[in-house]
């Protein structure tokens, strides 16, 4: 469990970038954070695997104060995907760049080997594996990103912006993961400025918007709440947008609509109304 | 690590230093540098270096110029470790004395010039247009490298990455995982950089016009002529004074720690 206690924290003193924070994360959800660029979304997880230190308040993971620990200690725990592969890739060949990790926290010569044949496979990269991570295209470079941090198994896992330059099947690719994510014993923490995707990912969603926690719940209720997308700058899902379109001639249609289900059983029900 | 980029971050501030035309912005930091290369002895070092620090409150910018400092610890002392055991601990400690002065100058120059004067500067003394803008290039993206810098260790460290493990040789290794990936980066960039200014067609005419031009002000002859003062006054001291009338010199000047 993860939770954030009144959390400040500032880079140059006088000048908070983040405020008041409280939020609890409990294993088994699949949450994302959504919020304008420079809201403080990267600011906010990095504090998660200690990378960050609260200025004032306090983070606790698994009930372990952040301030406390070290960030290699917590990366057993808690994955990090940062934004652009290219910060993160190094070794020589895939292989090595997944078994960095791995070997970072002391696992057993057999286990790394294992684990790396196993992640390379998962993300459909094993025809690479004795090649330079450098060779590989942006989008493989992102899965290799992924693969390198997953196969340490961590319980925590935060993606900073992990659809940024995907295609449309590499995004499906991500949803399938992150569904086979989401269990009992797992928390994955999408930071992400795609309202499409993020309506299908998450089951609750964070608005950060300036520094502040302006809104926490489900998707579907945040996402058709006009004056909160405002503040995050987002765009209503299309959905949404058509839903609004809809009531202004037909009052009785739903807006509080986003996925596509929702959006057909609308009209359905619209056109029962009308015949 | 990247500690020692903050020093030269530009940032604009409305301050004498800054209002300071490049051109003797930079004299000024190459005369204290050359100042600080002629003596060797630890109270003349210092007599120059404190004469650096009202400029570096004019420029409001002591933060960022302590930050430089803190950059320089490691180098300073793996300096000091190795010439008080070679040498002897008085010599070490104006060695580094030496060091401190040659990164005030030029955090002093990087902190108060913006890098298009920087380049404009250039071009006013006759570099050729392409060297004075890679030039400026190059400080422009001092920055941003430091940013990423940050944001690559980070990234290493979130895998599990502990630099300050293992014995020394280990602990240069450790490094590795944060610069490949800065040097990689840094060569994309360069490229897409390169492109992109083709592109606009980069060097499509011989001669350029700007659209800023510099000019020297009254407080920049007035820099520049007691600058000059103190480079003239210091080749004395150390070429003609030291040498020949040693004598005539004070003896503070040579004190040195007796180990
Ligand atoms: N290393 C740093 N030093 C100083 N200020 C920083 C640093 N990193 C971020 N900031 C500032 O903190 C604020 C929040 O930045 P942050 O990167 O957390 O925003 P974000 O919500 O992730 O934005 P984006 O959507 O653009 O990724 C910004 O105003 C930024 O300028
Ligand atoms: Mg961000």
């Amino acid at each position: 469990m993860i939770l954030f206690k009144d959390v400040g924290f500032e880079y140059e003193p006088g000048q908070p970038v983040l405020q008041n924070i409280n939020l609890e994360l409990e294993p088994g959800q699949v949450v994302g954070l959504m919020g304008e660029n420079g809201a403080g979304k990267t600011t906010l997880v990095k504090h998660i695997n200690g990378l960050l230190k609260p200025t004032t308040g306090a983070v606790y993971v698994n009930n372990i104060d952040t301030r406390d620990t070290s960030t290699a200690q917590l990366a057993k725990t808690v994955g990090f995907v940062f934004q652009n592969a290219d910060h993160q890739l190094f070794a020589d060949t895939l292989q090595a760049e997944v078994a960095f990790g791995l070997r970072n926290l002391g696992f057993s010569k057999e286990e790394v080997d294992n684990r790396v044949a196993q992640y390379l496979e998962l993300f459909g990269l094993t025809r690479y594996g004795g090649q330079s991570p450098f060779l590989l295209s942006g989008g493989e470079r992102k899965r290799l990103a992924l693969a390198s941090v997953l196969c340490v198994e961590p319980k925590v896992l935060i993606l900073d912006e992990p659809t940024q330059a995907q295609d449309a099947l590499q995004k499906a690719k991500l949803l399938n993961f992150i569904d086979s994510f989401r269990d009992p014993e797992h928390i994955l923490l999408l930071v992400t400025h795609d309202v499409e995707f993020a309506i299908r990912a998450v089951d609750r969603l964070i608005i950060l918007s300036n520094g502040q926690l302006i809104a926490d719940g489900s998707p579907n209720q945040i996402l058709s709440t006009p004056r909160l997308l405002d503040r995050a700058r987002l765009l209503p899902p299309q959905l949404t947008q058509f839903a609004h379109q809809m009531a202004k001639q037909f009052p009785q249609f739903p807006t509080n609509v986003t996925t596509l289900d929702e959006t057909i059983e609308a009209v359905n029900q619209l056109l029962r109304g009308r015949r | 690590m990247a500690a020692i980029f903050e020093a030269f971050r530009f940032k604009q501030k409305a301050t004498f230093m800054h209002s300071l035309d490049p051109r003797t912005t930079f004299f000024m930091a190459v005369t204290f540098s050359i100042i600080g290369m002629l003596f060797l002895q630890i109270i003349p070092l210092l007599l120059v270096f404190l004469s650096m620090v009202p400029f570096i409150l004019f420029a409001r910018s002591t933060r960022q110029w302590f930050k430089s400092l803190q950059g320089l610890a490691i180098l300073a002392g793996f300096i000091l470790i190795i010439n008080s055991f070679f040498i002897s601990f008085s010599f070490a400690i104006s060695t580094v004395l030496r060091l401190i002065v040659l990164m005030t100058a030029f955090s002093l120059f990087f902190l108060t010039v913006h890098p298009d004067d920087f380049a404009l500067a250039l071009i006013k003394m006759h570099i050729p247009y392409e060297f004075a803008f890679a030039f400026s290039m190059a400080v422009r993206y001092v920055p941003t490298i430091a940013t990423e810098t940050e944001t690559i260790r980070d990234a290493q460290m979130s895998r599990g990455l502990e630099l300050e493990r293992g014995n020394i040789l280990q602990k240069v290794r450790n490094y590795i995982p944060i610069l490949i990936p800065i040097i990689v980066s840094s060569i994309r960039r360069a490229l897409q950089v390169a492109e992109s200014l083709e592109s606009r067609a980069f060097g499509s005419t011989a001669k350029r016009t700007s659209l800023y031009d510099l000019s020297l002000r009254k407080r920049d002859y007035a820099m520049l002529l007691v600058t000059t003062f103190a480079l003239i006054f210091a080749l004395f001291v150390a070429f003609v004074v030291r040498i020949q009338f040693p004598f005539l010199l004070p003896d503070w000047f040579f004190w040195s720690l007796p180990f």
